[in-house]
């Protein structure tokens, strides 16, 4: 498989998007993510997660600062089919089976055609089975897993993840929690994975930044020094989950206090 | 509705109008018998005929439709032109067929072009119109994904957007072969050789009813069975539900200074290129008038000017009442059959064998029926309207949310109450579509009856000019059959944001 290159470390500067002249959905956010790196977001619904992830997507224009991917911004990235976004909805072509909607996500960053990968990838997400399959045959969770697959099928330097397990049972999420770290590593691309799950963000990330109710805002940013596999009965782990929560529960309280002055 | 109640429903109409024939002494009707008879015994000039007529409507489809789609391509590759184009598309399509048939004979000659150029004119514009719509009726995250990829309009088109608009094509395609039989049988009404429509007339002149009746039939079943085998290509093509087409791209959108200068532009844009033809092609000032001749010709002669302000008088007069009378009853049968559901068995083969009819190649016969007063005009516009709205207000009908109505049957509501506040608000934008759509249908349905039959209004003035010679009387007509329909549709566009803007404010798409 070719690959566009190594990871890219992501850089955001002062960025603010604000909505139709009132709704601040993003609010001076600076923060750095290192190449090669995974981090999850966490906030609460509506906090400006995935305004966040398409600002860096360079889907949406910042209404001021910048982002700089590799020092370059997002669309020089974006050209070189080096940047991947699995969305909150899968956003699956209906007139396209399984394997082709993979194929997609090669065809689109102009890369050449690799039907063993597909198929590798396919399997690896689970699908193995449903390569002919069309998108309104599946479950929810099937067509989010296609999503995924569609998204690493590229190898990209930026790999960007919204709420992929959403629409996922407990039991199939830590069970997909279990078996991507290891693609993700192999991939090594800088990850950010929006989630609703601290459990999961434990499990999967190197570091978990929690924003603020909207407007987002940095509240808190935690390493989380652990080895993989990681075992989420371990005290280190349930520690690190109990440190989350209460940041979680901070954010909340820091916007209510700020609402009321 | 099962296979069985509709060839019930088939059989019963046609022993209705057989009974009918038999009973209606002085009326001039003829029978399922009568046709079967007359076509069994004329069955080399039907078929050469038929054959003539197929051609042109094809040639005239293949062209048209090309050029639909080509038009569609460029207006979702460069937004900004949309409005443009699909004005510019309206134009043309108001331009009145009897007016550009007697000038496309001139220019062309006694061949096939005229009826060939007619049938591409009469089926682009109802291509074109869900082609638009179907290149953009598209969730934004397909496009958001497309650009992730850092890609452009062109990627989008290739991998999204043209096999997303697919099934718009087809439903426009559908649509499209009735009236491509329709142009080439007004075509051949304007002094052809050839084909069913020359015969038309002939026996329209020789009061030959059988033979009418024949013609009438042979039109229509011809047209249901393009219809049809277009619909039956589509379904095996593409499994799954047909689209809906409701609303079509709005011709302006916008602020009112916005929509100023769009219309602005349209207009300029619409005499440079009648113009900037004109002269391109060199064609013979005699036969083919620059905008200052018509110019001068209105506001330099008085009776010019009175000629036409009577004429299009008359013929407003009795084409609104037809076209209210049309979408009213379109609209009211929906409703019926919506909360009285049995009577479907019935009414839907009529109105799925007359929604594929083109009407205006019963001119002839449906004026013969109705004698040459008020009463057959009014009736043929009705009748024009009537069909593509009732299709429309029923599939509107049926996007009444689901929720809704369950929130409603929840509260014991009864059918009518769901009705009055689900049912018909979830219909207006299907109405209004079609109330727009059909106003070129309607003036030509009014034009068509008074140029074979009724001698008054617009319609004989056309006529009557194109055969004197008088151009600039014609081309001062065209002039203002396409200036009447434009400002009736861009002020049912104007009604429509105003009523949707209150019953059902999700439609206005800013
Ligand atoms: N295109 C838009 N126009 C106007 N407002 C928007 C737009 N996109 C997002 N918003 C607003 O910005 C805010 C943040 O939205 P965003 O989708 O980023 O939230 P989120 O954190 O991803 O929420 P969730 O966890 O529910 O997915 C919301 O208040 C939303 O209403
Ligand atoms: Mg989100």
């Amino acid at each position: 498989m070719d690959k566009p290159g190594p990871p890219a470390s992501i850089e955001c500067t002062g960025l603010s998007r604000l909505f139709d002249g009132s709704i601040l959905a993003v609010d001076g956010i600076d923060i750095t993510f290192a190449a090669g790196r995974t981090t999850a977001l966490l906030g609460p619904s509506g906090c400006g997660k995935s305004t966040l992830l398409r600002l860096i997507a360079g889907l949406e224009e910042p209404t001021t600062g910048q982002v700089r991917i590799a020092g370059e911004p997002p669309a020089a990235l974006c050209r070189q089919g080096g940047l991947s976004i699995a969305f909150q909805d899968p956003c699956l072509l209906p007139w396209l089976t399984v394997a082709r909607n993979v194929a997609l996500g090669r065809k689109l960053a102009r890369q050449a055609p690799d039907p063993q990968g597909v198929d590798q990838i396919i399997n690896l997400v689970g699908l193995g089975g449903f390569q002919n399959a069309r998108p309104a045959s599946l479950s929810g969770g099937m067509r989010q897993r296609a999503a995924i697959a569609r998204a690493l099928i590229t190898r990209p330097r930026v790999l960007l993840l919204d709420e992929p397990f959403g629409a996922l049972d407990a039991l199939t999420r830590r069970q997909l929690a279990q078996d991507l770290p290891p693609l993700w590593q192999d991939q090594a691309a800088t990850t950010l994975l929006v989630t609703h799950s601290v459990d999961e963000a434990v499990m999967l990330a190197h570091r978990i930044v929690i924003l603020s109710p909207r407007p987002a805002r940095v509240v808190a940013d935690i390493a989380v020094p652990l080895p993989q596999p990681r075992n989420p009965e371990s005290p280190a782990f349930r520690r690190i989950v109990g440190e989350v929560l209460a940041q979680l529960a901070r954010g909340g309280e820091m916007a209510q206090s700020l609402a009321a002055q | 509705m099962t296979p069985a109640a509709r060839w019930t429903g088939l059989a019963a109409l046609l022993a209705l109008w057989q009974g009918l024939a038999l009973a209606g002494g002085g009326w001039p009707l003829a029978g399922p018998l009568e046709v079967a008879g007359w076509l069994w015994s004329n069955p080399g000039l039907t078929g050469r005929a038929v054959a003539v007529t197929l051609a042109n409507a094809a040639w005239g489809f293949v062209l048209g439709n090309a050029a639909a789609l080509g038009l569609a391509v460029i207006a979702a590759l460069w937004p900004r032109a949309q409005n443009l184009v699909a004005g510019l598309a309206l134009v043309v399509f108001c331009l009145p067929l009897i007016a550009t048939g007697p000038i496309l004979r001139v220019l062309m000659g006694p061949g096939d072009g005229p009826q060939i150029v007619l049938a591409a004119l009469a089926v682009y514009y109802t291509t074109l119109i869900p082609m638009l719509a179907g290149l953009r009726a598209i969730p934004s995250a397909w496009l958001d994904l497309v650009q992730s990829y850092g890609r452009g309009r062109w990627a989008e088109l290739a991998h999204v957007r043209a096999r997303a608009s697919l099934p718009y094509l087809l439903a426009g395609l559908q649509i499209s072969a009735p009236a491509a039989i329709l142009g080439a049988m007004v075509g051949e009404f304007t002094g052809a050789e050839r084909g069913l429509g020359v015969l038309t007339i002939r026996f329209t002149r020789d009061l030959d009813i059988a033979a009418l009746w024949s013609m009438a039939v042979v039109a229509a079943g011809l047209s249901i069975a393009v219809y049809a085998a277009i619909g039956w290509a589509g379904r095996r093509a593409l499994p799954g539900a047909p689209p809906v087409i409701l609303a079509p791209p709005r011709l302006i959108r916008g602020s009112p200074a916005r929509r100023l200068a769009d219309t602005a532009l349209l207009t300029a844009a619409a005499l440079t290129l009648w113009w900037a033809g004109v002269e391109l092609l060199d064609l013979n000032p005699f036969l083919a008038k620059r905008p200052p001749d018509v110019a001068a010709a209105f506001f330099g002669s008085p009776d010019t000017r009175a000629a036409l302000l009577d004429a299009a008088a008359k013929t407003l007069a009795l084409a609104v009442p037809g076209y209210l009378a049309g979408l009213a009853l379109g609209a009211g049968l929906a409703v019926l059959l919506s909360l009285r559901p049995g009577l479907a068995g019935l009414t839907v083969p009529l109105a799925v064998a007359l929604r594929s009819i083109p009407i205006v190649t019963t001119a002839p016969l449906i004026v013969l029926l109705l004698g040459r007063g008020a009463a057959g005009t009014v009736t043929l516009v009705a009748v024009m309207v009537f069909f593509p709205t009732f299709v429309a207000c029923q599939q509107g009908l049926r996007q009444a949310p689901g929720p809704i109505l369950d929130l409603f049957r929840s509260h014991a509501s009864g059918p009518w109450r769901q009705m009055l506040h689900v049912r018909i608000p979830a219909m207006l934008p299907a109405l209004f579509a079609s109330a727009r759509m059909s106003v070129p249908a309607a003036i030509l349905a009014a034009t068509v009856a008074e140029w074979l039959a009724t001698g008054r209004g617009l319609g004989n003035l056309m006529a009557l000019s194109a055969s004197v010679s008088d151009y600039t009387m014609l081309w001062l007509a065209m002039v203002a059959v396409t200036l009447i329909s434009a400002t009736i549709y861009g002020g049912i566009a104007w009604a429509e944001r105003r009523v949707l803007s209150v019953m059902a404010p999700e439609q206005v798409r800013p």
